[in-house]
Order: C-alpha cells, then sequence, then structure tokens
C-alpha cells in the first residue's frame, strides 16, 4: 500500500466520519443510534464522528427501509461520498425491508438502492451490535481493505 | 400578504438539484416567520392497507412498529380494540403489566425528549445526561420483556410476559434512582436562567389554539387545556390507579418542558402503586382468531399525546379496516401556527418541543447543498444556537453537576 | 353530559335520529346518518353539544359506497362517531374544516387514499402518498391490489 493511502487508511480507521441517514421507518434504529453515542455505549471512543455532509463521510450509516420517497435522496448521498466509503445497514429494516417488506411504499433493504458493507440485523439493531460492526468495520479497513 | 421583502426558504431534507418539495416552507421577513407550511408524508409506509392483509396477531406486530419510541402505545391502543370487537375481559393482573410498560416507555420517551430539547438548544450535556439516566429504564424494559423497544407485551386477551417478586423488586429500586434524578432537571429547568429564557415565550399557543388546532398531549396540556386519557376514557388499569394529569399555564416551550417533567414524576407514583397492588390471576384469556363483526375507537395516552386507533372486524381473521392517528399528526398542525410571526431561530426547539416522532425532525436531518435559499435541519440548528448566543444565552458557560 | 342525555338531545333535534343512536358502551356512541342531513348534525353537535374536537376522520371502502366515519369528541371523554356514507362511483364530500380546522390533513388522506374529491379544501400539499405517485391509484379502496407499474419497479430494483 502506498504512502498517502496508509495514512489516510490509519487516519480513517483512528477516526472515520459517519453519516446518518433515514430512510423512513419506525425511528427505533436511529435512536439506538445515537444512544451509541451516549455515555453508556459511548461509540465515540473509537473515534467516529457524526457529520452532517457526505462529502466529508467515510461511512453512511442508513436506518429504515428504501421507499418511494427517499429513494433517490439516498443514492444521491451515497453518490456525493468519496471513495474508499461504506455503508452500514441498521436494522431489520434496512437490511430486508423488514416487517414493512411487502407495503405498498417501500421496496426493500438499503442494498435496493446502494451497495451495503455490512448488515446489521435486528429490532431495532442494539447498540452493541451496532458497534461490534463498526469495530468489524474498522478491522477490515485495517487488513487494507 | 406577501411583501417583496418576503423571501420564502424551503427547510428539508432534499438536495437542491433535485426538485422535491421541502418539508417546511417559511416565508421571511428579515429574521421572522411570517408563515409556515408543513408537507408531510415521508414517514409514509402504507401500514393500514398492510394490516387488512394480516391476521390480527400479524397485524399486531406490524402496528407495535408504527413508532420506535411508543410502540407499546400503538400495540396496545390497537389490541384494546380487538379485545372490545372480541367481547373479552382482560385479567386485571394483564391490565396492570400493560400499565407499568406503558408508563416505564412513557419515561424513557420523556427523558429522551429532555435530551433532544437540549441537543437543539445547544446544551449537549442535558442530551448525555438524560439519555444515560435513561438507559436505567430501558434495562428494565428489556428485562421484563426482552427487548430494548418493540417488547411484544401484549397479545390478544392479555400480556405475554409477567413480572416476578424479584424484577419487582428491582423496578423499584431503580425508580428511586430515576426519580432522583428527574428533580435534579426539574431543579434545573425551574431555576436555570439560560434555560428559562432560551425555552420561554417560545411557540406560544394559546389555550383557544390548542383547542381549535386540536393539539393533544402535554403540548396542550402545556396550554392549561385539562385532558388526558388515561383520566378522561380510562384502560388498561388507569381507572383503578391514582394520579394527577399534570397542566401549566406558560403555554410555551417551557411549559411542555414543565409537563414532561411532570408527568415523569407522576410515572414513577403510578409504576409504584401498579406494582404494589399488582393483582394474582392469569395473565391472559382465550382468544379467538375469528373477530365478530363490528367497529371500534380505541384511545391511548401515549406520551405525545392521544393516539386514536379505529378498528373494523368482519368476522376473518383478518381486519375489515385499521386507521390509526398518531398525536404527532394532530400536533404537527398547530406547529405551524406557532411559527408565525416568530423567529427563525426559534423553529428548531418549537418543532422539538411537539416531540415529534423522532423521524420527522430526523428527516429534516439529511444534507442539502449550498445553494442560496435553502437549507438543512443541522445548519438551522447551529443558526439558532448561534443567534441565541449573541443574545446572551449561552449554555457552554452552564455547568451542570451530577 | 351523559350518554343518555346527549342521546335525548339528538332524538328530540331530528326527528330521522330516533332509534337510531347506537350506546356501545360507556363513552361511545355511533350515529349513522344520511349525507343529506350530515351537514346540519354535525355543526348542531358542535354548537349546541359541544363536540369541539375532531380526533380523526376513517374512510372505508364499503364496496357498495364508501362510508365517512368522523370521530368526535367533546372533551369529557366522550367519543361520538358521526358516520355518513358516499356513491363509490362519484365520491365527493364537503370538507369540514370551517368547523374544525384540523379536519384539512384527514381529509387529505381520504383524497389520496381512497380517491375522494373533498370540496372546500384550500390549495396545498397533498398527503400521505408521495409524489411521483401514479395518479388514479387509491391503495385504501378493496379493489386496489397493488399496481403492476410498482411491482415492476420492486423486480427491476
Amino acid at each position: 500500500m502506498g504512502l498517502v493511502k496508509k495514512i489516510v487508511t490509519w487516519a480513517r480507521i483512528k477516526s472515520p466520519w459517519i453519516i446518518h441517514f433515514n430512510t423512513g421507518a419506525c425511528n427505533a434504529c436511529d435512536i439506538e443510534i445515537i444512544a451509541a453515542l451516549t455515555p453508556r455505549y459511548d461509540i465515540e471512543r473509537f473515534g467516529m464522528i457524526l457529520k452532517g455532509s457526505p462529502r466529508h463521510a467515510d461511512v453512511l450509516v442508513c436506518s429504515g427501509p428504501v421507499t418511494r420517497q427517499t429513494e433517490c435522496r439516498l443514492k444521491n448521498i451515497y453518490d456525493q461520498m468519496a471513495e474508499p466509503k461504506f455503508v452500514l445497514a441498521v436494522g431489520t429494516c434496512a437490511c430486508s425491508g423488514g416487517v414493512f417488506h411487502d407495503c405498498y411504499s417501500v421496496k426493500g433493504g438499503i442494498d435496493k438502492a446502494i451497495p451495503v458493507s455490512a448488515y446489521i440485523p435486528g429490532c431495532p439493531a442494539s447498540p452493541k451490535a451496532i458497534i461490534d460492526a463498526v469495530v468489524k468495520l474498522l478491522a477490515t479497513l485495517d487488513k487494507g481493505g | 400578504m406577501f411583501e417583496p421583502d418576503d423571501v420564502k426558504i424551503p427547510i428539508g431534507p432534499q438536495h437542491p438539484a433535485l426538485k422535491e418539495p421541502e418539508s417546511f416552507l417559511l416565508t421571511l421577513r428579515g429574521e421572522k416567520i411570517t408563515s409556515a407550511s408543513v408537507k408531510l408524508g415521508y414517514n409514509h409506509r402504507g401500514i393500514e392497507k398492510a394490516c387488512e392483509g394480516r391476521n390480527y396477531t400479524q397485524a399486531l406486530y406490524l402496528i407495535e412498529r408504527v413508532c420506535g419510541i411508543c410502540s407499546h402505545s400503538h400495540s396496545s391502543a390497537f389490541i384494546q380494540a380487538v379485545e372490545e370487537l372480541a367481547g373479552l375481559e382482560v385479567p386485571k393482573r394483564a391490565r396492570y403489566l400493560r400499565t407499568i410498560v406503558g408508563e416505564l416507555e412513557r419515561v424513557h420517551s420523556h427523558l429522551l425528549w429532555l435530551g433532544v430539547a437540549g441537543h437543539e438548544v445547544g446544551f449537549d450535556t442535558l442530551l448525555m445526561y438524560t439519555w444515560r439516566d435513561r438507559e436505567i429504564v430501558m434495562d428494565l424494559l428489556a428485562r421484563i420483556s426482552g427487548n430494548r423497544v418493540n417488547y411484544a407485551m401484549n397479545t390478544l386477551g392479555g400480556v405475554r410476559r409477567d413480572i416476578g417478586k424479584e424484577l419487582a423488586g428491582d423496578i423499584l429500586k431503580a425508580l428511586d434512582t430515576l426519580e432522583e434524578r428527574t428533580k435534579y432537571y426539574a431543579g434545573i429547568a425551574t431555576s436555570e436562567p439560560t434555560l428559562i429564557d432560551r425555552l420561554s415565550k417560545v411557540g406560544y399557543l394559546s389555550p383557544e389554539d390548542a383547542v381549535t388546532l386540536g393539539a393533544v398531549g402535554p403540548t396542550s396540556r402545556a396550554s392549561g387545556v385539562d385532558q388526558d386519557v388515561r383520566r378522561d376514557d380510562p384502560y388498561a388499569a388507569y381507572g383503578e390507579l391514582d394520579f394527577k394529569v399534570v397542566t401549566d399555564n406558560h403555554c410555551d416551550v417551557y411549559g411542555r418542558t414543565l409537563v414532561r417533567v411532570g408527568e415523569l414524576m407522576e410515572a414513577y407514583k403510578i409504576v409504584r402503586q401498579a406494582l404494589r397492588e399488582l393483582p394474582d390471576g392469569p395473565l391472559t384469556v382465550k382468544a379467538p382468531r375469528r373477530i365478530p363483526a363490528g367497529e371500534v375507537l380505541s384511545r391511548y395516552e401515549a406520551p405525545r399525546g392521544e393516539d386514536v386507533h379505529y378498528v373494523r372486524a368482519n368476522g376473518t381473521e383478518n381486519p375489515e379496516r385499521v386507521k390509526l392517528r398518531a398525536p404527532t399528526l394532530a400536533n404537527l398542525q398547530a406547529v405551524s401556527k406557532m411559527l408565525e410571526d416568530r423567529y427563525l431561530a426559534d423553529l428548531p426547539i418549537v418543532v422539538a418541543a411537539i416531540d415529534p416522532c423522532f423521524s420527522c425532525t430526523d428527516r429534516l436531518i439529511t444534507v442539502t447543498g449550498d445553494q442560496e435559499g435553502t437549507m438543512n435541519w443541522e445548519d438551522l440548528r447551529r443558526y439558532s444556537i448561534d443567534w441565541y448566543k449573541n443574545k446572551g444565552v449561552d449554555f457552554s458557560r452552564m455547568k451542570i453537576k451530577l | 353530559m351523559t350518554e343518555q342525555e346527549i342521546i335525548s338531545s339528538l332524538e328530540n333535534k331530528f326527528n330521522f335520529l330516533k332509534e337510531k343512536i347506537k350506546l356501545q358502551r360507556a363513552r361511545r356512541l355511533w350515529v349513522e346518518v344520511e349525507m343529506a342531513n350530515f351537514p346540519e348534525v354535525l355543526k348542531y353537535l358542535r354548537q349546541s353539544q359541544n363536540f369541539y374536537q375532531l380526533l380523526t376522520i376513517t374512510g372505508l371502502d364499503e364496496r357498495e359506497a364508501f362510508a365517512v366515519i368522523y370521530h368526535l369528541s367533546d372533551g369529557t371523554g366522550l367519543v361520538l362517531n358521526l358516520k355518513t356514507k358516499i356513491s363509490r362511483e362519484t365520491p365527493v364530500l364537503k370538507s369540514v374544516m370551517d368547523i374544525y380546522p384540523p379536519a384539512e390533513i384527514y381529509e387529505r388522506e381520504l383524497v389520496d387514499l381512497l380517491g375522494i374529491k373533498v370540496e372546500g379544501l384550500p390549495p396545498g400539499n397533498s398527503y400521505p402518498l408521495p409524489d411521483g405517485w401514479p395518479a388514479g391509484q387509491y391503495p385504501l379502496r378493496k379493489d386496489w391490489v397493488g399496481v403492476s407499474c410498482l411491482d415492476e419497479e420492486k423486480k427491476n430494483v
């Protein structure tokens, strides 16, 4: 791996910037994602910082199924992110559409719109599961992914 | 009257390149909002239709997931309707257990709200503190039901889980801790000038408007409207328990804060009483799979306000029609009124103060571009915090001690 | 007012309501009226019987017709459910926003999900279907079982 890439990767592992997008479901996962930031779980000790702009983000954390209303927006945000980028599908709805999979405005899981790097099932996915996925993702980065 | 100086600003989740409608369309004159309109529907999933294609048990599972904060509220409102249609008499113990979980849900929801409100005004310490305390309740709910959210407590005819003596003891101990913490937050809310300044006279809703525009829950009770489904139209075990309906006369965001803190204190009392008086007996009665034809209107006082469910049965295993009206829908119509002739900087907390199903505000926290005239929620929140800092309201100078 | 008092007042005021008001249980009244009588009954309930809150409006497809139920509360815990029917072929309602401002959003639901025309609704955003929803597709109608273009999208995605 070239020196620049190595430094960038190191920076990414030490402090990945995340952006959160909820495509439209019940919010339980969104709250668990934010709970992961609070003292009990404290995901920031892994250096994760919640950012507002996709241009600066490394990881797109998605909750909710892909709906007609939000599909374009989701794709657009993904397209704005610079490589390398990763997508976490948080919760059963984000993984597969979940309990809403056959509802008329729902298209399915996040991977119906954009490629997903990690699937975190659960209804909702617990903060521990989210942290577990983030740690595993960072480990993949470390291995030169 | 639209004047040439008026500027129209859309606030929403969209990228300006995509010509999509906004979540809020504001007309500004200078820094003041002259009119506000809200566009809803981003969260539409087609649940009502989906229920028609499912049996009542499957529909129950789906309805619990309408909202990830008040899942038990929706589940209970629905199952109560079906039980009424089926003519079932739910055992007393089950009704008490439903009440206990319902009040614990109110506790987690109001603590969540306190944190979100803090975040919106730039008081992130409050977010960290309240959400840390909220974990106590999440643990209790997980121990009672097996899940932190979506407790699946209800079944047709009763409840699926019990609370044994040991767990009851632990709940009582936890309530003591929560009550002490809540008293601390109440102290901050009533004596900390920075917070009072920031929340007072913001998001004003007169008692008349609260009623005319159909506001519900803490939003309307903070305008002095003395209504609470638990007392007025009792369900579960509320008819047998003592509790106060908390109202306030400030008619603003500050009032809504006080009402929620007051409801937290009442919730602890209700749970203690329900545990103390928890009757022995079965957890369920036998329930049919086919529900006799009929229609029922069920109401439930969710943390955000009145939740209304209409269910029609047709004698089969599937409902004929399910209609839900969540409290946020009722309250959102009052928000436009609350924003009129107010400062743009007040928008974040005014919207947050009705405690919208988090997704409504969350949806607004997506990215938009740098185009003039478009704003995303995060920008607006920061603008709001800075605007108030310039007026001397600065939470970074506040010390909050444990 | 008690349930009985309300029933008596309504029966005294409107002959056609005699024996037609159902007391389902405490705090639950159900009344069905013909569309011709609906406006005056609603006005009476609002002005003389203190039903000043509209909880929501439920629209249903009863196959022979559409039913529309207005769930009214008098603030005491009592709910009166006022039902009327309209033609399925030409479903038209008059907005009740002038009596109950919150009706707007509930009436918009009837427009989107059942294809009922509500006269008197001000221009505004539709609710709740997403923009780009194909016209003429009303999900809550009983004969709506999905739309082939929507299913196609699901397959292609």
